[in-house]
């Protein structure tokens, strides 16, 4: 199968590959894998006090779907409020970087790690246990 | 009810006729149509067994001058015989055929990687690619890194025997009805995503050991 040439660029060049430190308060961390394919996608989120995702990092280890998903989700959600990054679909994923049917488990993969970090940030912050189940969905 | 083209009785679904013995057109499960109870755990010498009695019966190459509809159904049964049969004698993909069986899927809600298993993923990521960085330079710390990885890849296999057992165990209680539907359908989620993620590790650290090994 052909990846598109977005997908070759991301794998090729990939953003913002790397780990922040685990125990960085404002550092949620989500870690989701595919069980199908047995691919595994850690995205790490550095997080302002006022939600606002100032950096991102991730390690994928799987197909080049997989890493470009989330080498272009790093890319998406800096900058970007915790609620607007938290409505991110896979949809948007799977648009930019014209994946094809098989897989689109790799961009609900990226969509669920975003979701995952968020989660895992807010848990350190301590923030009311409601807004965290609307976070795991 | 299916009706057998040969004999024109009707029996229940199987694809050999109870009446006859010709093929019949009916579409089952994969233990139907070994003839199997629909049992997680399977005695390995009696699934070939029932797999090679009902080839045998309706295999192609008898029914090259039948009519149409009998031709058929021995292609469409044999068909059906084969896909089980590969399906059912690795328990891993049994497993995962089990869950579609009772409307579920490997992969709904499932994609929570534990976080123990997480961190082993990532330790061995990253010591292979620290193994795939030194191949270039000849000498000691790459022989080191080598010898370090098939330790690992020992431990894998112990993890996967582990996880192998485990599912095992979970069959039993299939089996047995030891436990809720629920709860043995999430244990089982949770086994078999673990062995695709061990699966999956193993896979890249072999890779790597035969290109050291090649060089």
């Amino acid at each position: 199968m052909a990846y598109s040439s977005k997908v070759l660029e991301h794998y090729n060049n990939p953003r913002n590959v790397g780990s922040f430190a685990k125990d960085d308060a404002d550092v949620g961390t989500g870690v989701v894998g595919a069980p199908e394919c047995g691919d595994v996608m850690k995205l790490q989120l550095k997080i302002s006090d006022s939600g606002v995702i100032e950096d991102a990092r991730f390690k994928t280890f799987g197909c080049g779907s997989a890493i470009a998903s989330s080498s272009y989700v790093t890319e998406l959600v800096k900058g970007k409020h915790i609620d607007e990054a938290i409505a991110i679909r896979n949809t948007t994923i799977v648009q930019e970087l014209n994946l094809p049917p098989v897989k689109i488990h790799c961009s609900v993969l990226a969509e669920d790690a975003i979701k995952a970090a968020i989660a895992d940030w807010k848990k350190r912050k301590g923030t009311a246990a409601d807004d965290l189940k609307v976070a795991e969905g | 009810m299916v009706q057998c083209p040969s004999c024109a009785r009707r029996s229940e679904p199987c694809l050999v006729c109870p009446q006859c013995g010709g093929p019949l057109p009916a579409e089952t499960d994969g233990f139907t149509a070994l003839g199997l109870p629909p049992k997680l755990v399977i005695d390995l010498d009696e699934l070939e067994r029932a797999y090679h009695t009902i080839s045998r019966r309706i295999h192609p190459d008898h029914f090259v001058a039948s009519p149409p509809d009998v031709r058929a159904a021995s292609l469409k049964g044999t068909a059906l015989l084969t896909r089980s049969y590969r399906i059912l004698r690795d328990s891993i993909s049994r497993g995962i055929y089990w869950l579609e069986l009772k409307g579920d899927k490997l992969s709904e809600s499932n994609n929570r990687v534990p976080a123990e298993l997480a961190e082993l993923v990532f330790e061995v990521q990253e010591q292979l690619a620290e193994l795939r960085a030194s191949r270039d330079q000849s000498g000691d710390q790459s022989k080191g890194l080598a010898a370090n990885m098939l330790h690992v890849r020992q431990d894998l296999d112990i993890a996967m025997n582990r996880a192998l057992d485990e599912l095992n165990g979970n069959f039993r209680r299939w089996d047995s009805g030891a436990a809720s539907e629920a709860s043995l359908r999430g244990e089982l989620k949770a086994v078999l995503a673990r062995i695709a993620y061990l699966r999956t590790l193993i896979r890249d650290v072999d890779r790597e050991l035969e290109t050291v090994e090649a060089a």
